[in-house]
């Protein structure tokens, strides 16, 4: 690995742990009746789904990276 | 029927992996079975033409599964080369897609792509099984994926891996020859979704791929030291990522979903992507959606615009201009009409949804493109 690979490496952990640590801490409040919007089609994760894999592949056809559309929604109602 | 024949002993698989999977009291995904067909046309600036035709089918099962498939038909047109095989102007295919010069270069080459998905998801578990052929490559992958969740429901995290195997077996070329060679992949990810107000979702992850193989362009040459010679990229690849993505749903029946992807591997190419989706319901069933992206990497560290020697750099040499500097940009608009919610007065209209999407690309290297989908979905009940 090269110098330069380790240094972004450790930017995407530093990016990651604090956005992990709002993660958890968050939510709480919100009730399930309250999340009507989340489930919106405009709103929901897995609305993106099917265009977003398409999307991965046609970036990997035009550009040196890959990645960003993963994910599962679970039974949090915000797929 | 070649890519049917070749699926039976994995679908096979599938199903008796996922019966074995853990039972749970989770809703399935979906309520009731749907259909969705789509079509998409892809132009750019090299005249290179796709047309694909996908379909996806989500049936609900007892015991909280669902299975779903995917198909998608793709015809690729990759133009003539505008000089005869061998020649100078002939080295390179020209465009990043991949042709073979060989015989007569004067004629466009085209490439018909069969690929089906298959996912089997029973409560909080999923397997996958992919595979995509076309006339010079086949492509597998079998995957599965696991989520659990926390704070009633309010945070998802999930662990997905899966493993992929290429066989790649280049068609006659007047100068290269690549013999038979395989590829493999191995994904791994984690991620998180979390609510974090009752009009805010965030999602959180990071991705590994492990790549080894053939990952460079069977049919492109490379003019180095003062000679063609083939290309060649190292056969190991580490490829990571990690992103974040924002949806915020705003009073006037409008949505903002931003996100961010910085990626890095260890062939010395780093990336960041940055992109907007604004979203706004015209009316009931009626919405519009307006995309802006904007990406940038460096470059690898063997990539040059010219090699002095024939070894290239330790070895290795590209013609490949994702290898490169890039930067691109990306602007779109999509309709989406929900018949139900429009209130058509056929009942059986009302099972339909269509939308049109238009979306522009263009990057730095002079390259663009036009990218035109158009799609209709179906209920069943």
């Amino acid at each position: 690995m090269s110098p330069r690979s380790r240094t972004q490496g450790r930017r995407a952990l530093i990016l990651a742990l604090p956005l992990l640590w709002l993660l958890g801490a968050s939510g709480c409040a919100v009730q399930a009746y309250q999340r009507e919007r989340l489930v919106d089609r405009i709103m929901a994760f897995e609305a993106d789904s099917r265009e977003n894999a398409r999307k991965l592949k046609a970036w990997e056809a035009r550009e040196g990276s890959t990645g960003g559309v993963g994910g599962d929604g679970g039974g949090c109602a915000c797929k | 029927m070649q890519v049917m024949r070749r699926m039976r002993p994995w679908a096979c698989a599938i199903a008796a992996t996922a019966a074995g999977a853990s039972a749970c009291a989770a809703a399935p995904l979906t309520d009731e079975p749907t259909l969705g067909t789509m079509f998409r046309m892809f132009t750019d600036s090299d005249k290179v033409g796709v047309r694909s035709m996908t379909s996806d089918f989500a049936l609900p099962m007892p015991g909280s599964t669902t299975l779903a498939v995917h198909f998608n038909n793709e015809r690729v047109v990759i133009p003539a080369v505008a000089a005869p095989a061998g020649t100078q102007e002939a080295v390179d295919a020209i465009t990043t897609a991949s042709r073979p010069i060989s015989g007569n270069a004067f004629e466009d080459f085209i490439k018909v792509r069969n690929e089906v998905t298959t996912t089997l998801t029973r409560g909080p578990a999923s397997v996958e099984y992919y595979v995509s052929s076309e006339s010079d490559y086949l492509a597998q992958q079998l995957g599965g994926k696991w989520s659990r969740d926390f704070r009633d429901q309010t945070m998802t995290v999930s662990f997905a891996s899966s493993y992929g195997w290429d066989r790649i077996q280049p068609l006659a070329d007047d100068d290269t020859d690549t013999g038979a060679r395989s590829k493999t992949t191995w994904h791994g990810n984690v991620i998180g979704t979390g609510v974090l107000s009752p009009s805010t979702l965030l999602r959180v992850g990071a991705e590994v791929n492990l790549v080894h193989g053939l990952q460079h362009n069977a049919y492109r040459n490379v003019y180095a030291g003062g000679s063609n010679v083939s290309e060649r990229h190292p056969e190991d690849r580490q490829r990571r990522d990690a992103f974040v993505r924002l949806h915020q749903y705003f009073s006037q029946r409008s949505s903002l979903k931003l996100s961010y992807r910085l990626y890095n591997d260890d062939w010395g190419i780093s990336s960041h992507e940055l992109e907007s989706r604004l979203s706004q319901y015209l009316k009931q069933g009626l919405s519009s959606r307006y995309v802006y992206r904007w990406y940038t990497q460096t470059a690898a560290d063997f990539y040059r615009d010219e090699y002095a020697s024939v070894d290239g750099i330790d070895g290795y040499r590209s013609g490949d201009y994702r290898m490169d500097e890039l930067s691109s940009h990306l602007f779109g608009v999509a309709l989406h009409a929900d018949l139900d919610a429009l209130a058509v007065p056929s009942p059986w209209m009302r099972r339909f949804a269509l939308w049109l999407s238009y979306e522009r690309y263009f990057n730095r290297n002079n390259y663009s493109a036009n990218i035109l989908e158009t799609g209709l979905d179906f209920r069943f009940q």
